[in-house]
């Protein structure tokens, strides 16, 4: 028995120096460097959208390195991110922040996606008064926690499909409709619900299916084999990209004909793409659309964006993108007006954040919300076979009318 | 005799030092070594099934993510309204003090010892007839099952999730927090080992050891199985909902797919850590999962994106080459210092006879 128990020290203290020698820590801001960190979604069932955010990430640390970095105190300084791979699960992402503080020596994070992660996450950063400026955790009580170290560049989901009822409502005459809504079991799907629900007692309308889905979302016949036979007046429907893949995939499939049909994630699914005219009519909740007129020095406009972004990835990008980018811009800003490098100084010039980016206006309100930026709307259209996003919601912004009801499965060719 | 505990004793007293002085020591990693005691205790509590009673659970996992709910849920509900707390997007802040803190984490970690290890006497009355297989793969069904209806259950956050009490602002050390989560998960480990070493040595393990070689005949030799198969789950259960409890507290967010009835990962993980050490034995379950933990976070960050196809190469080098764990090979290669006693004359005649 002893001598496995010998075998067992010599392990202990193997490890043990490997330990020591592993703790050599990096600094915050090391030589021309400031070292920010992010734990991401690289596998997992967010997987396609923790590139997304990754991406956008990188694109803004590529072109703010480019543009002569950050200036503080005199000095110019780069941007350099550490990544981890929190493989879409609320405890590694919360192991790999505190990795990062602690091991890493990081001072200033960058946001993981989803709401689930960034909930995770927000304790530790609190703990240790890191500024965390997130772009993907969008639910609502993240900012009611009372959280003093986290900004966040979106609107909360609980805005996301709040616009869509009140167009059913419009379309209806201003009478109340019928609801039939699924949602997704995580953090930030059940806040989209908790919007429609305010909008359906606000504008006296009825819930009539009001469904959760698991997540891993692949399946949701169940669903719309009761809407099919109760017949509501739109169709509310959240569950990342693979819960927007799988509606229009199933309700094509199941032919149901639904007069209006509200949806999250669906450019990150690339929809239009996707599913092409299947998806048509499918109006969906965007933080961001390449249309809009915002501007700022770094990106130009959001169509500029789209366009070096495209040239570097391959592919239109997604609003979770475009809002990661804007995230770095908020840190270069803050990190300037702050002309230091103290936790509290950066954390305390985040608070008085009040800018345009290509992305939207952003300024934070006391949750840490952004509160500058309203949510859009857009429809997917086709031409021929040709599919895109089309802005039809808010006003302002809009380049179509917004196309009501959605045609019969009967007479769509 | 004694001189064996003897030893044994420097060994223990050593390990208990290093064990109360790693925070110190490196106080980076106190969340990875808290996470470490954590897979310990899952890894030995997993064996006693697994390993020494023969029937594999996937079901641990059911009373690890109980603990987690059931802390939670008291060190809350002792002080504040639970439904308003987890109220979706709830629109007010509630603010543990120190003491209430404290005395909720310490009540909700005794219910998360009892009621998980009541839950498993029930459960375990009505399944545990079921063997091999059967057995296997009805707990696999309870960990998921347990977890999609924790995902509806409003009060306790649904799909939501629940967001543990902060740890006191009051205390300004902000390594207080990493310590006390630290030194609770190392206190269990200590507690789960004294008494799984407690089990070695007494006549409960060669009762669970027969109902794993042969239950019939156990049975027949007037041994009530049931009734031993059904404590030593409850055993497990009673460790388990307590590694679950301070999990939780340390995580500060409980998902109830993700993080609490994670059978996904956590489930496989302390079958996968007992067998990579071996399974019946002591050490076995230790010594995997302190393995397993460092083949994790050392490698794991290096091959980002491929770490899930480095674990199954990990299990499928595991079971082709060390079916009996790091313990059983060790065993097989130096049986003497296991204290088995070969008679060479004997091994040799055999060895001529082939």
């Amino acid at each position: 028995m002893n001598k496995i128990a010998k075998l067992f020290v010599t392990f202990i203290s193997a490890i043990t120096l490997t330990l020591v020698s592993f703790t050599s820590s990096f600094a915050k801001v090391e030589g021309e460097y400031i070292v920010l960190g992010s734990a991401i979604s690289l596998t997992g069932k967010y997987s396609s959208n923790g590139v997304h955010t990754q991406n956008g990430y990188n694109m803004a640390v590529d072109r703010i390195n480019k543009m002569g970095g950050v200036e503080v105190q005199g000095k110019k300084y780069k941007f350099e991110i550490i990544y981890y791979d929190d493989e879409s699960n609320p405890k590694r992402a919360a192991q790999l922040a505190e990795r990062l503080i602690k091991q890493d020596g990081v001072h200033y994070m960058l946001g993981p996606y989803s709401s689930g992660l960034t909930k995770a996450i927000a304790p530790v950063t609190e703990k240790y008064k890191i500024p965390m400026v997130e772009a993907n955790g969008a639910s609502r009580s993240l900012f009611t926690k009372g959280y003093k170290y986290l900004f966040a560049v979106l609107s909360p989901a609980n805005q996301y499909l709040e616009v869509a009822i009140d167009l059913a409502v419009e379309k209806n005459g201003g009478k109340g409709v019928k609801i039939a809504q699924a949602f997704e079991q995580d953090a930030f799907s059940q806040d989209v619900r908790l919007g429609i629900l305010d909008a359906a007692k606000r504008t006296g309308s009825e819930i009539i299916i009001d469904d959760k889905l698991p997540k891993e979302l692949n399946d949701m016949a169940a669903t719309l084999a009761k809407v099919k036979a109760v017949k509501p007046d739109v169709l509310v429907v959240s569950g990342h990209t693979k819960g927007a893949l799988t509606a229009i995939r199933q309700i094509s499939e199941m032919k149901v004909d639904v007069p209006m049909l509200a949806m999250t994630h669906c450019d990150a699914a690339k929809l239009s793409k996707q599913h092409g005219k299947k998806s048509e009519f499918a109006l969906c909740a965007s933080q961001w659309h390449k249309n809009l007129s915002y501007k700022d020095k770094f990106f130009g406009s959001g169509k500029k964006y789209a366009k070096d972004f495209q040239k570097e990835f391959g592919y239109d990008p997604p609003y979770q993108s475009a809002e990661s980018s804007a995230a770095l811009l908020v840190f270069k800003d803050a990190f300037e007006r702050a002309n230091s490098f103290d936790r509290d100084a950066v954390r305390d010039a985040l608070v008085d954040t009040e800018m345009q980016t290509f992305y939207g206006n952003i300024k934070f309100g006391p949750g840490g919300q952004n509160v500058a930026k309203p949510m859009i709307l857009f429809q997917v259209r086709c031409k021929g076979d040709d599919c895109e996003n089309r802005v039809v919601a808010p006003t302002k912004w809009a380049s179509d009318k917004f196309y009501h009801p959605i045609p019969k499965w009967s007479d769509r060719s | 005799m004694n001189k064996v505990k003897q030893k044994d004793l420097i060994l223990y007293s050593g390990l208990i030092i290093l064990g109360l002085a790693a925070p110190y020591l490196f106080s980076a990693f106190k969340v990875q070594l808290t996470y470490l005691c954590v897979l310990i205790v899952l890894a030995m509590t997993w064996n006693l099934q697994g390993g020494e009673m023969g029937y594999n659970t996937f079901g641990n996992i059911l009373f690890y993510g109980l603990g987690m709910y059931l802390t939670a849920s008291v060190q809350v509900g002792m002080f504040f309204p639970l439904a308003e707390w987890t109220e979706s997007g709830g629109e007010k802040t509630f603010v543990h003090t120190t003491a209430q803190y404290f005395q909720g984490i310490g009540v909700g970690l005794l219910i998360s010892a009892i009621v998980p290890a009541i839950i498993a006497g029930a459960i375990g009355y009505a399944i545990l007839g079921l063997r091999g297989h059967y057995f296997a793969i009805c707990t696999l069904g309870l960990g998921i099952a347990a977890g999609e209806i924790a995902g509806g259950i409003e009060i306790i956050g649904a799909g939501q999730g629940f967001t543990t009490p902060p740890f006191p602002a009051e205390i300004a050390d902000t390594e207080a927090r990493g310590k006390f989560f630290y030194f609770l998960s190392f206190a269990l480990l200590v507690g789960t080992f004294v008494f799984v070493k407690y089990i070695y040595g007494s006549r409960f393990r060669l009762i669970l050891n027969a109902i794993r070689d042969n239950e019939d005949k156990a049975e027949a030799m007037g041994i009530q199985t049931m009734k031993y198969k059904i404590v030593g789950w409850m055993c497990s259960a009673f460790f388990c909902g307590l590694a679950g409890g301070i999990m939780g507290g340390l995580i500060g967010y409980i998902d109830s797919t993700d993080v609490a009835f994670d059978g996904r990962e956590m489930g496989v993980f302390m079958v996968l850590m007992a067998i990579l050490g071996g399974k019946g034995t002591l050490w076995g379950p230790v010594i995997g999962a302190t393995l397993f933990h460092f083949f994790k976070e050392g490698l794991w960050t290096l091959i980002l994106g491929w770490q899930y196809v480095a674990l199954g190469v990990l299990i499928v080098v595991i079971v082709v080459y060390f079916p009996e764990g790091l313990m059983g090979w060790l065993r097989e290669k130096y049986p003497e210092r296991f204290g088995e006693v070969i008679d060479e004359k004997d091994r040799k005649a055999q060895v001529e006879l082939k």
